[in-house]
């Protein structure tokens, strides 16, 4: 019998944190990732981490401040306020652990500058301060022991009488399905990236646990907040980091102004990102980009600089746009990068399912609100991993086994995948997703209206129904990735109707949610978080109040 | 452009063995290996197995090999690798053994990083803030630390290739990760335990990590570095370590090798076990005149090699 | 053509019949001579000596590179190891101009100053570049047709591909084959060709060593080679003076003849073999030299 006090669902950050944090609590905790650890896509991440030194001159209320009229003031206070105080140590903590950060001239930690902050606080390791951090909880996880079932593939979380008890997972390796039993699950599995084309996003990105968590009956919260990145390759999607701009770079039209001095004079090119994002937007509908594009220029930052702090990317500008990014501009785009929404968790990442707890970018506490701020991703997943495996932990500690026909779901889930490989006639994964992401892209971009959302819902439910006689062309049981991809299509469908329902629900613009149809942001009747569950009727809406602790609402200007 | 990818497959659960099936395709000029392997299998073919993710070159997850040489497909640009016919060969990686088409087994891979206890392990009590380091350290490290564990060096690693107990490439470059990290107080212990059968004296120097490796972070400069170091904190009676003195010493001595004298040297003129061993190679060599000349003359001006010798030892504050 | 000829520690010790070899082809070709060892310059390092201190093999280097600067002539190596090690120690000193003068401070008690024009090439990559593979075809007098040859580079002619500049010498890459067939014979294609043949770690993991050799030799055999052909004396001492242990350790025969480049040159030239020194290999060139009805 597999079994475990705390089981975390995914290897990244926010997973491997938890786990270990759990470990250190005394349970007996295990990680069922579908690719191995150091392939999650964390290792995306490039730019840095923010934190507040206190014995630095900085105030950590400073940077609540920041991440509060970043999220356009829909993320809850309180959950910031914590955040932000905790992430002093949490950065010594993960020092310890031997992420190589960069150092000033007295071999402290250094900083860059980072979007929407009035103050340096991103720490970071060249620029893939998300490798770097990922290796080094991986190596601590090799250090612990921790199990991990790796390349296991989540087919559903087991709720019996409206507790969380465990998985369903499908071993990729061999085909086989096992149950493993839990007292907590801490789901970590990331964000909804792939459900849009393109996206900056891994192709494993494709919201498998909020769509587990939201059919198991978890509420989801600000799908709508979709972040788009300012600065993406057209085509791949392929991300240049903030950092770029962190250390100086400047956004250039076809006419070769810095236009952000029309959007955001004061932060220019490190507002906060749903501000550039629409900034460069607009450039381009209105006909000052270049092909779609408009220009990220590095040239006036030096060599020597570029070397040394932005490696990835001068390897990124040659092999993927083919541009020397030390002697030329190169044309980059807005590009879905991001969800802010996911599974609604409290500050220690419990879900209303009892047992089920949520961390990471699948989660939603909310601490990014309607737009999150760079560099506060990787905080938000080490801060709160770290909470909901210690929280799971103690919860664990006071709870039995639960019991359940264990054999009831493998062999259900045994007949349902021989249902779908012996299915004939249909339609394979490939096409349904590509006509999903491409839909999502054109009618959830940057801007967005009722119109084309409505189509948008409508298209999706057409997928939907292509996705009912969804056929397989590998019916192998050993590492069908054929297989795998047509499950993933089904979670993706689900996190594709959320987004789209509660965009049309929000009915103003607000953080990364621009509506043309409403675009001014209306406190009065919209400081809310939209919430939504499903329901045998379909995905229902409802409304839930943002805590507010210290900051009240302003207008919001960079 | 048009492009035959010809792909090495295995399906295990059929009984065909190894097979190359040819996949014609029509696509972008731009595109990569990856690019295309994903086409076939959204359009063409959905039972050919592979990992991929990022697309970026970030993850590791697509290091195949590729016209015969380990590298990511996803960095790979097509024109660079089809030949006139417009074709390109893809493989799994080697020494390491096949699951399915390009998905490969990466068990022994894993088991060899975790041999160098691969964790930061400091001595005393943790600082309260964050430990000094200098910026130049933590630099040296961001160019190991940008390993993402890929396995396309040790997929061609002479060494693995016929010594499947060579701790690899990639491990030994994390090994060096920590012995040059100063907040890691083991780098005696760990160059101990390196300095051992199957660690960097198994290295063969071919190179081949070196260029395969898709970022840069050169395993085998690693582990002559661990080598150097080796020998520095004391572990200078190894067999490699002995024949890098004994060679440096010769040339010191007359400007070129005694290759006569240096066998003899690095394993030690009373090692009677070692020097007999060599004798059936060297009778054989003696029979066809291959010997080199007992009587070994210098370089004209030896003198001035021997002050240069001597004049950068002092430079550089090294016992000999 | 005038060259500062570089030939290397083995070729005048190990494999003593490489170099008068060499020296015979050359001047055939009209290729002029000026030997750098009767100078003063000394072994490059081989990559052992920079194990223990790589300072001291680059500054051994600009030392044989200065050398040849002051004779005003390009450098010709004719060993693989040579030709790497040198590429290597080459641009480290081209690219960083304070590493150059940290080098140079300890050349000029000597007088000596490296000023960064040299760069040393292998003879075989002369043949293709300089003499030209069509020029080179009007020197053969004894075409080795029905040959198969397998080409052994030894690693260091062909990584770091970087160093040996290989994006700008597109010809570097398959130009073994490219002097095989110029010479009327033909290659073969086998796994071996670009891998390591074991030397370097010889003494130090003796089994490993000659395994490589077992798996390179015999692979061409299978493959129909009549014979390896190699620009490196090193990997022929490994390939040819560890066969009878290749043989042993894994009970096999094998008895594949190993040929040095120059050597092969040269017979295609219509030299006698007993000029190129190929009656003083342990595995026997006598079947090779039959099947292009030469006495061996």
């Amino acid at each position: 019998m597999l079994e475990h006090d705390v089981l975390v669902i995914g290897a990244g950050l926010a997973g491997m944190r938890a786990a270990l944090s759990a470990q250190e609590m005394g349970a007996n905790v295990a990680i069922v990732s579908k690719v191995h650890p150091v392939r999650s896509h964390s290792n995306a991440a490039q730019g840095g981490i923010n934190a507040a030194l206190t014995d630095r001159g900085d105030d950590w209320n400073d940077h609540a401040y920041d991440t509060v009229k970043g999220s356009d003031y829909l993320g809850d206070q309180d959950a910031i306020e914590i955040m932000c105080s905790e992430a002093g140590q949490e950065l010594i903590n993960l020092e310890h652990m031997g992420v190589i950060f960069n150092r000033d001239d007295q071999g402290l930690l250094g900083t860059r500058a980072f979007g929407g902050q009035q103050k340096a606080r991103t720490f970071f390791v060249a620029d893939f301060t998300g490798q770097a951090m990922l290796h080094v909880l991986y190596e601590q996880l090799m250090k612990s022991s921790i199990r991990v079932y790796e390349e296991w593939f989540v087919l559903a979380l087991i709720i019996e009488g409206g507790v969380c008890c465990g998985v369903t997972a499908l071993e990729i390796a061999t085909g086989r399905v096992y149950v493993i039993r839990a007292k907590t699950v801490i789901m970590c599995s990331g964000g909804v990236g792939r459900v849009f084309e393109p996206s900056t996003n891994a192709l494993i990105v494709t919201g498998d646990g909020i769509g587990q968590a939201y059919s198991s009956g978890a509420s989801l919260m600000d799908m709508e907040m979709i972040q788009y990145h300012p600065t993406t390759l057209k085509g791949s999607g392929v991300l240049i980091t903030e950092g770029a701009r962190g250390e100086g770079a400047y956004l250039l039209n076809s006419e070769g102004k810095r236009f952000m001095e029309t959007y955001a004079p004061n932060m220019m090119e490190l507002a906060s990102r749903d501000v550039v994002s629409r900034a460069e937007q607009t450039e381009i509908n209105e006909g000052r980009g270049v092909d779609g594009c408009v220009y990220l220029d590095l040239r006036h930052l030096g060599e020597d600089l570029i070397r040394e702090r932005l490696t990835q990317i001068v390897d990124i500008g040659q092999d993927f746009a083919g541009v020397n990014i030390i002697n030329e501009p190169i044309p980059i785009r807005p590009g879905m990068h991001y969800i802010m929404g996911g599974i609604k968790t409290d500050v220690n990442g419990r879900t209303n399912i009892p047992g089920l707890y949520a961390a990471g970018e699948c989660a939603c506490i909310s601490v990014h609100g309607g737009n999150r701020l760079g560099a506060n991703s990787l905080l938000d997943t080490v801060i709160f991993g770290r909470r909901s495996g210690a929280h799971a932990a103690g919860y664990a500690k006071d709870q039995e086994f639960p019991e359940f026909d264990v054999q009831g779901y493998v062999k259900g889930y045994e007949q349902k995948l021989k249902s779908l490989a012996d299915r004939q006639k249909g339609e394979r994964w490939a096409q349904i997703r590509n006509d999903l992401g491409k839909d999502m892209d054109q009618y959830f971009g940057v801007y967005r209206e009722e119109r084309g959302m409505q189509i948008l819902l409508s298209r999706i439910e057409d997928c939907k129904k292509r996705y009912e006689t969804v056929v397989l062309q590998d019916r192998g049981t050993i590492f069908n990735t054929d297989l795998i991809f047509t499950l993933e299509l089904g979670f993706m469908l689900d996190c594709a109707e959320t987004i789209v329902k509660s965009g049309i629900e929000r009915k103003e613009s607000r953080g990364a949610h621009s509506r043309t149809d409403y675009p001014l942001r209306n406190d009065k009747d919209w400081l809310t978080h939209v919430v939504v569950s499903k329901t045998d009727n379909g995905p229902e809406i409802s409304h839930l109040p943002v805590k507010i602790t210290k900051w009240t609402p302003e207008e919001r200007k960079y | 452009m048009q492009v035959i990818v010809s792909v090495n497959r295995f399906d295990p659960e059929d009984s065909k063995g190894k097979y190359w099936q040819d996949y014609n395709l029509e696509i972008g000029e731009n595109s990569t290996v990856l690019d295309a392997l994903i086409k076939i299998r959204e359009e063409i073919d959905g039972s050919l197995a592979m990992r991929c993710s990022c697309r970026s070159a970030i993850c590791g997850s697509c290091a195949m090999r590729v016209n015969g040489h380990a590298r990511l497909a996803c960095n790979t640009k097509l024109v660079d690798m089809t030949d006139d016919a417009g074709m390109i060969k893809v493989e799994p990686m080697t020494n390491l053994p096949v699951i399915k088409d390009l998905v490969i087994d990466q068990q022994m891979f894993w088991d060899k990083i975790k041999q160098v206890s691969p964790w930061l392990q400091s001595e005393g009590p943790e600082p309260k803030g964050e430990y000094v380091a200098s910026n130049e350290s933590m630099n040296h490290l961001s160019g190991v630390m940008a390993c993402i564990m890929c396995g396309a060096c040790v997929s061609d690693c002479s060494a693995l290739e016929v010594d499947k107990n060579f701790i690899g490439p990639a491990a030994l470059a994390k090994a060096y990760r920590f012995v040059a990290d100063p907040r890691d107080s083991k780098s005696v212990e760990r160059l101990g335990v390196l300095n051992e059968y199957s660690g960097i004296w198994d290295c063969t120097r071919c190179y081949e990590c070196v260029e395969v490796c898709p970022k840069g972070v050169g395993p085998m400069d690693r582990i002559m570095a661990l080598r150097e170091e080796a020998i520095s904190v004391g572990y200078d009676n190894t067999i490699g370590a002995r024949h890098a003195d004994a060679f440096s010493d010769l040339v010191e001595d007359s400007g070129w090798l005694d290759e006569l004298r240096l066998p003899i040297k690095t394993v030690g003129i009373f090692n009677l076990p070692a020097l007999l061993n060599f004798a059936p190679v060297g009778l054989r060599a003696l029979v066809k005149g291959k010997m080199p000349a007992i009587f070994h003359h210098n370089v004209p001006n030896v003198e001035n090699v021997r002050k240069l010798f001597k004049r950068i030892r002092n430079n550089q504050n090294i016992d000999d | 053509m005038k060259f500062a000829f570089f030939p290397g520690c083995v070729s005048r010790g190990g494999c003593p019949e490489l170099y008068p070899a060499a020296k015979k082809v050359c001047a055939q070709l009209g290729i002029e001579l000026d030997e750098l060892q009767d100078r003063g310059a000394t072994c490059t390092g081989a990559g052992v000596l920079q194990e223990k201190n790589q300072f001291l093999g680059d500054v051994l280097n600009a030392r044989t590179f200065a050398i040849a600067e002051g004779l005003g002539l390009p450098i010709m190596v004719i060993c693989s190891t040579c030709q790497g090690v040198m590429s290597q120690a080459n641009k480290r000193l081209k690219t960083d101009p304070n590493y150059l003068a940290k080098v140079n401070e300890q050349l000029s008690e000597e007088g000596l100053e490296y000023k960064g024009t040299a760069s040393p090439r292998h003879l075989l990559w002369v043949l293709v570049e300089d003499i030209g593979i069509e020029n080179l075809k009007t020197y053969v007098r004894r075409p080795l047709s029905g040959l198969r040859l397998a080409p052994f580079y030894g690693c260091y002619i062909v990584r770091p591909s970087e160093d040996l500049e290989f994006k700008l010498y597109r010809d570097r890459e398959d130009s073994l084959e490219k002097v095989m067939e110029a010479l009327g014979a033909e290659a073969v294609d086998f796994p071996g060709k670009t891998r390591c043949c074991g030397f370097p770690i010889l003494t130090i993991n003796e089994k490993n060593s000659v395994q490589m050799v077992a798996n390179h030799t015999s692979s061409a055999k299978e493959l129909g080679a009549d014979a390896l052909v190699t620009p490196c004396p090193l990997c022929h001492l490994n390939l040819d003076g560890y066969q009878p242990s290749a043989m042993k350790q894994t009970q096999q025969d094998i008895n594949i003849p190993i040929i040095h480049l120059p050597q092969l040159v040269g017979l295609a030239m219509g030299f006698d073999p007993k000029e190129l020194g190929l009656s003083r290999h342990i595995i026997s060139t006598k079947k090779v030299l039959s099947k292009i009805q030469v006495a061996g």
